[in-house]
């Protein structure tokens, strides 16, 4: 049948935009039937909120390029939270953002290495990680707030550029970078390479550990500097805040297109699979529903995306034997 | 031929999960001695190694499911939330009388497991989304049903039954109740393996394009694994509020970690077809004994969570290091 093939082939096509044409049918949902959604207050609390869930979604892709998963996300932003907070008060601003930066980086470092190195799975190197580092964050701050009286420090993180806020800047620099180096560098080639397959990447001269290694770095890095806009903006350290915001991250990133078993997935997919869920949340809650609710809601989202995913890819599969035919 | 094939594999397998055992067993043994040493004693006694099987149950009995599922080579993100929901639900149905109720509340959770299956088996989804999603939608429902907060009678105000409100304290020959549930499921588990299905298990998360080519019913075995862990963590749900006498969404939040890290801690691969029953049992157990032992020496609750994950890291290394070696 011609023009079920044609048909398949447009939804093909539409692959790779199809988490922006969702993002877009949702904004102007929101923009034609709830009230204020497009009210600057509103838009800017969604971008406050979610280029933070923006900055570990783009370190989670580029670990789940690789085929690997990072759990530890949530608890490197508290990690990062408390030890800018401790060092701030102590040592001013530029060291305590230093060490911020520099201690959840270590852990990516450990979780980078025990899983390029001694081949352990991602899941279960980033579920330990994820323990030691919510551990070291309850411990150092005694399981309790710190709070930060920099003017300037705070400033920055509720700060806004042209009506924008500071945090939505740092995230998309963030992600045209990422996005540079995965479609312009031989690092980017060489991650989706390791994520498709490990062996033949080997085989053909990729350094697969180093690859592997720096992913979870970056996914720390990312994490800390989300770590660092959160703690300013909520003017305290806090030991126990992200938790499952590796949940949301991974969510975004599948929802933005990207297969868990790597090799597939673009930054551009992954912005808007976050914008996705921040948009949901705000509809949700200008409208009145219920907390309770929103994760029946959100939970069908995520399912409905990758069941679309899903559809997709056999579309493709069918386009290309189709082109073939012809 | 093909009889010696599959029975020189057979043979692998049964030597691969023996050594397995042996380097579980080695660290359960050493965790124990150390928790003997530093309690003087008192954690050799009868009643404290009672105590730890008591006290692990709802964890034993979690674990056995998500086994099941990761020896299909998936994972369940599902089970904690599963466990809340069922606490909620045996609460609210309590007006029904308690046959009725624990009838409702692990058929329930069997149509989620099923839900799960469908996507994971039938729809070829990736389980960790699947999951995850459900996890969400499992504790928003929860919640919903709940009004969010903790429940302590049904509707109309029925109280819980007699028999949950007095079944921790109950035992036969001794052992208590909640312990004798979890070896009753250990039991059926282990029958399950080494049911043909069963096999199907190992054979589905070893190989699965293998197992299809050799007329394994892939999508039922995977189906089936699911439909499994749901219904085992609704049965940890029961004894939760037999323990507690209370229905929360959030009862059963520190289920799916633990129960990850008890399957992989007891030598299970996730990539799967590697696991076993008796290995799950022993992860099941050092963690309980670990925790045992952090409330011995006093670690501040605080520190736990990184103990813990320590704790995963090197079983997890101590694994890894022998598959290669």
């Amino acid at each position: 049948m011609p023009s079920d093939r044609r048909w398949r082939s447009v939804l093909a096509g539409l692959n790779d935009y199809s988490a922006a044409l969702v993002l877009i049918c949702l904004l102007g949902y929101g923009a034609l039937r709830v009230p204020n959604f497009l009210s600057e207050m509103n838009l800017s609390a969604i971008l406050y909120q979610y280029s933070i869930i923006g900055l570990l979604a783009l370190g989670q892709l580029l670990v789940v390029l690789t085929a690997g998963i990072d759990l530890s996300q949530g608890a490197l932003l508290a990690l990062t939270s408390i030890t800018t907070a401790l060092v701030m008060v102590k040592h001013g601003p530029v060291l305590g953002t230093l060490a911020g930066l520099t201690l959840p980086t270590c852990v990516g470092v450990m979780s980078g290495l025990l899983v390029s190195r001694l081949r352990m799975p991602s899941f279960l190197v980033t579920l330990g990680t994820m323990g030691v580092a919510r551990g070291m964050a309850m411990q150092i701050a005694n399981a309790r707030p710190v709070p930060i009286h920099h003017e300037a420090f705070i400033a920055f993180g509720s700060g806004t550029f042209l009506h924008i806020p500071i945090s939505a800047f740092v995230w998309v620099v963030a992600c045209v970078a990422v996005h540079f180096f995965l479609t312009r560098r031989a690092f980017g080639r060489h991650v989706y390479a390791v994520g498709s397959s490990e062996e033949s990447s080997r085989l053909s001269g990729v350094k697969v550990a180093a690859v592997k290694l720096t992913v979870y770095v970056l996914s720390a890095f990312l994490c800390a500097v989300g770590g660092v806009i959160w703690t300013s903006r909520l003017g305290s350290g806090s030991p126990v805040g992200g938790q499952n915001y590796e949940l949301e991250s991974i969510a975004a990133v599948v929802v933005g297109g990207a297969s868990l078993f790597g090799g597939k997935g673009r930054v551009d997919g992954v912005f808007a699979g976050v914008l996705i869920f921040g948009v949901i949340n705000s509809v949700l809650n200008l409208s009145g529903i219920s907390p309770f609710w929103q994760g029946m809601i959100k939970g069908a989202v995520v399912l409905l995306a990758v069941a679309l995913t899903q559809i997709r890819a056999r579309a493709e599969a069918q386009a290309t034997v189709g082109m073939a035919d012809a | 031929m093909r009889e010696l094939a599959l029975y020189r594999e057979w043979r692998q397998r049964r030597t691969a999960d023996t050594q397995r055992i042996f380097t579980t067993l080695l660290v359960m043994v050493a965790l124990m001695a150390l928790a003997a040493v530093l309690s003087r004693g008192v954690f050799l006694k009868p009643q404290n190694l009672l105590n730890l099987i008591f006290q692990n149950a709802i964890l034993g009995v979690v674990s056995f499911g998500q086994l099941l599922v990761i020896l299909s080579a998936g994972i369940d993100l599902s089970v904690g939330s599963v466990v809340g929901l069922s606490t909620v639900l045996l609460m609210i149905f309590q007006f029904l009388g308690l046959p009725a109720a624990l009838l409702l509340t692990v058929s329930i959770p069997a149509l989620i497991g099923a839900v799960n299956g469908y996507f994971v088996a039938r729809r070829r989804l990736p389980a960790f989304v699947v999951t995850l999603a459900m996890m969400l939608f499992v504790y928003s429902l929860a919640q919903v049903i709940s009004g969010g907060a903790g429940i302590y009678s049904g509707l109309n105000g029925a109280p819980l039954s007699p028999l949950l409100v007095s079944f921790n304290r109950k035992g036969v020959l001794g052992v208590p109740l909640p312990a004798i549930v979890w070896l009753v499921v250990l039991a059926g588990v282990a029958l399950f393996v080494r049911l043909r299905l069963g096999h199907f298990l190992f054979a589905v998360g070893g190989n699965e394009r293998a197992a299809f080519l050799s007329g394994v019913p892939v999508t039922l075995v995977r189906f089936l694994a699911y439909v499994l862990a749901a219904v085992l963590a609704s049965i940890g749900g029961v004894l939760a509020v037999a323990r507690v006498g209370e229905g929360h969404p959030a009862a059963g939040q520190t289920y799916l970690l633990d129960s990850i890290a008890a399957v992989t801690i007891g030598g299970a691969s996730l990539s799967g077809g590697e696991g076993t029953i008796i290995g799950t049992l022993m992860g099941v157990l050092m963690l309980g004994t670990l925790n045992n032992i952090m409330n011995l020496l006093n670690v501040s609750p605080m520190m736990q969570p990184a103990v813990k994950g320590t704790v995963i890291l090197v079983a997890v290394y101590l694994n890894s290091r022998r598959e290669r070696g």
